[in-house]
């Protein structure tokens, strides 16, 4: 198996399991918000240096 | 609970439109260079389905980066369908063919950020650093940007190269005008791991550098630049993860997303997934144990950085096999 792909196959298998599944809890989503956004991701030094 | 799961959606999408750049620099930890266009790049109208999820997931923040994305034909249709949505707007660009035109543009959309690459003071270190870039261009991007009102910020990769020049930059960025001024210690991912032994700046050129960026800091006053160098280097910024895992998404040129810069594994292609769908894999990511075992070992070995970008070769493999 393709070691970088592993999160991947995962979304197939529980996406799977997740239609036949509706006994979940029902979550409250937050929106996001730009105000949540923090200074360290608007600035994002280690997303990448190009 | 951690942060992310409380989100429908995520805070913030860095979204690397290609691959493909105008220089070829040394430091560059996505192997970007000119005809580097990755096999399999989202074409303009999947990128801008890509942008029409984004608005309706209200993912409040988006960066278009590269690569260089100026590169891309349907870089201001994306930015123009993102903005005039409301979703403010980074762009990441080495300014070597940003112009007033372009500027001007933008400065219409709710830009948040233009993001200028100055990795040095002279055109010889700077052209080093940057071979085929123009130190001059920058600078007169940097002028573009601040003259249409644009939020203007700096980047600076350090590197055996240019880190001397590090004060002369941080001056010259400030008085083009920019708010903050973002560095940290180099990655070793990319086109810098390749050349790691020639680049890597010396444990003393560090120490000194800290010491300049500390007293700097400590010599601002409210008006002034920001210096952001926080956290410093992969491991400081992956420990962070570990507790509060950053509610961001990293879209790939072909639609690919990363669970984190310094990891190579993919937790969703958005030509196959939907936005929500991704988000859902990237929350669960960060409770795998592969995964979380992975970041620990790369928070204890920059060694283990390179593997970054593994996913590349991956991609390689596959397009060879389809052949």
């Amino acid at each position: 198996m393709d070691k970088t792909t592993v999160a991947a196959q995962q979304t197939d298998q529980t996406r799977d399991r997740s239609a036949t599944s509706e006994s979940k809890p029902r979550i409250d989503w937050e929106t996001p918000r730009m105000e949540d956004v923090s200074e360290q991701v608007t600035a994002q030094p280690y997303i990448r240096f190009t | 609970m951690i942060g992310i799961d409380r989100l429908k959606a995520p805070l913030f999408v860095s979204w690397q439109l290609t691959r493909d750049c105008d220089l070829a620099c040394v430091h560059c930890c996505t192997e970007s260079a000119p005809g580097r266009r990755l096999a399999g790049e989202l074409e303009r109208g999947e990128a801008l389905e890509l942008a029409l999820q984004l608005i309706r997931c209200e993912v409040p923040y988006v960066m278009l980066c590269g690569g260089e994305p100026l590169l891309v034909p349907h870089l201001f249709a994306i930015a123009e369908t993102l903005g005039n949505a409301g979703v403010q707007l980074k762009i990441e660009t080495n300014g070597q063919r940003f112009e007033p035109a372009a500027a001007e543009r933008l400065a219409k959309l709710p830009v948040r950020s233009i993001q200028i690459s100055l990795d040095g003071a002279t055109e010889e270190v700077y052209a080093r650093q940057r071979p085929g870039g123009a130190l001059s261009k920058a600078h007169a991007a940097c002028r573009a940007a601040a003259s249409a009102g644009l939020p203007l910020e700096v980047t600076f990769a350090p590197t055996r190269i240019n880190i001397h020049q590090a004060g002369a930059v941080i001056d010259q960025a400030s008085a083009l005008g920019a708010f903050r001024f973002n560095t940290g210690k180099l990655m070793r991912i990319g086109t810098a791991a390749r050349l790691w032994e020639r680049l890597e700046p010396t444990a003393e050129q560090y120490s000194r550098f800290r010491q300049l960026l500390d007293h700097r800091s400590g010599q601002r006053g409210a008006d002034d630049m920001e210096l952001c160098y926080r956290p410093f280097c992969i491991a400081e910024g992956l420990q962070d993860s570990v507790v509060d895992p950053p509610a961001t998404l990293l879209v790939l040129p072909n639609g690919w997303v990363k669970v984190a810069a310094a990891l190579p594994h993919v937790c969703g292609d958005l030509r196959r997934d939907t936005l929500e769908q991704v988000w859902d894999a990237y929350r669960r990511s960060w409770r795998d144990a592969m995964i979380l075992s992975e970041v620990n070992q790369a928070i204890a070995a920059e060694s283990l950085h390179p593997r970054a970008n593994q996913w590349q070769s991956s991609l390689a493999a596959q397009s060879t096999r389809r052949m």
